[in-house]
């Protein structure tokens, strides 16, 4: 098993990527905890029934409710997936909060959620996990997306998402010495929750080829690979997998 | 006010969302079932749930909560304090807005996140009404003879187009212009 022994917290895994990417790493060998946000919802049920599919590959698993937009609270992952798997090897940032309003219609507390879950919340998963990082030479990674790079409809995560891209790129410069290795993956259009939002406010999504469209399956493969080692020599890169659509001017 | 598609038509097809989006039993879905408390939706689910009865009726659901509509409209504070509480204008507009609804009891108001919770199945039901009733009157080619294709999707039994109705953000904006200009807000 390519993960024997390896343990991954993966943020934001109820549903969507998040879960297709704990999914792989558990079938890859590694135990995997399970974030989610909101207690006794439907994020809640639905990690629960993910860590029972994980645990009948034969791997542990648990679910951990936190906000990572709180930093007592991503302690208080961290420190559970610690002492409950005995280490950490991936930590995957995969959570995500933001509205889907153009910038001027954002409301100031838009703008702080906006910062606080998908900056600070994932610099904070970085820093309280360093300590169990270092100890396996352990790997991050981001997972971001087109929006990054270009000017996406009603997506003012794309902002953030191009600050974490930087961040990845610091921290695998000042991490490397401490052994661990910090790379992202960026997404095109994936089919998943996400996916359904976009197409409520970018018009002419549904007409969008399917060949363009990634399947969750294809960021999870990347993520595995990143945090595999086979990726050994990658360093603060970001992976573009979005089947070529921004390779091409026109489409 | 249109009479193609019914309300008991509407509230089976919530209900049928409801069922596929949250993988909850039938049963235990009632009218005042509320969708976040009972049911345990998030806000993805609603975006889940949009897409479904808008694929289902062909309508365009709102994007945004009428609280944000009121902020937009009214200006920043006009619907929420910087506490994330519910403005005494905004407090005015909930019970307007749900007037059957039960709301909760705290000394120093309603938070922000607990107004999703009064979303029941039949305050859905009534939102989705609302938007099939703006049916026009005639079709942009000149007829006037809508028909219910498959119970659920009105189009125009002469040249066949689909109806276009008021989507949801518009509908609760001009409601929100009606409930301040009608009845003097706080």
């Amino acid at each position: 098993m390519l993960f024997a022994d390896k343990v991954a917290v993966v943020t934001g895994s109820s549903r969507g990527i998040g879960r297709t990417i704990a999914l792989h790493l558990a079938r890859a060998g590694a135990d995997v905890v399970v974030n989610y946000r909101v207690r006794g919802g439907s994020s809640e049920r639905q990690a629960n029934e993910l860590c029972a599919e994980i645990r009948a590959l034969g791997r542990r698993s648990l679910a951990v409710q936190a906000d990572i937009s709180n930093r007592q609270a991503v302690r208080a992952l961290v420190a559970e997936a610690g002492a409950t798997l005995g280490r950490l090897d991936f930590l995957v940032l995969n959570a995500a909060r933001a509205p889907f309003k153009p910038y001027e219609r954002l409301l100031d507390r838009d703008l702080r959620q906006l910062v606080d879950t998908n900056f600070l919340g994932n610099v904070s998963c970085i820093r309280e996990a360093l300590p169990l990082l270092e100890r396996s030479s352990g790997k991050v990674v981001f997972i971001s997306s087109l929006g990054s790079r270009f000017a996406t409809p009603s997506y003012p995560l794309g902002s953030m998402k191009a600050a974490m891209e930087a961040v990845v790129r610091d921290c695998a410069e000042s991490l490397r010495d401490r052994g661990v290795a910090v790379n992202a993956v960026c997404g095109g259009i994936v089919q998943t929750d996400s996916f359904k939002i976009l197409r409520q406010v970018w018009d002419g999504l549904d007409r969008l080829s399917p060949e363009v469209l990634v399947s969750p399956d294809e960021i999870a493969e990347v993520v595995v690979f990143l945090c595999s080692p086979a990726a050994a020599g990658i360093c603060g890169q970001t992976i573009v997998v979005d089947r070529g659509l921004s390779n091409r001017v026109l489409r | 006010m249109q009479h193609l598609i019914g309300e008991e038509t509407v509230s089976s097809e919530i209900r049928k969302a409801l069922v596929e989006t949250l993988r909850v039993g039938p049963a235990t879905i009632g009218p005042e079932t509320s969708i976040v408390r009972d049911l345990g939706a998030e806000s993805l689910d609603f975006l889940d749930l949009n897409y479904r009865l808008e694929q289902t009726f062909g309508i365009r659901m709102a994007r945004h909560f009428f609280l944000e509509h009121m902020e937009e409209m009214f200006g920043e504070g006009s619907a929420i304090d910087e506490n994330g509480r519910l403005t005494p204008r905004a407090l005015a507009v909930l019970r307007a807005r749900y007037p059957e609804a039960t709301l909760p009891e705290h000394e120093d108001g309603i938070d922000m996140d607990e107004v999703p919770s009064l979303i029941t199945v039949q305050a859905m039901t009534d939102t989705v009404m609302s938007i099939l009733d703006t049916l026009p009157a005639g079709c942009s080619c000149g007829a006037s003879a809508w028909r219910a294709e498959d119970g659920t999707h009105v189009i125009c039994g002469t040249c066949r187009q689909p109806a276009t109705f008021t989507n949801g953000d518009d509908l609760t904006r001009q409601w929100l212009s009606g409930l301040s200009e009608g009845s003097g807000l706080p």
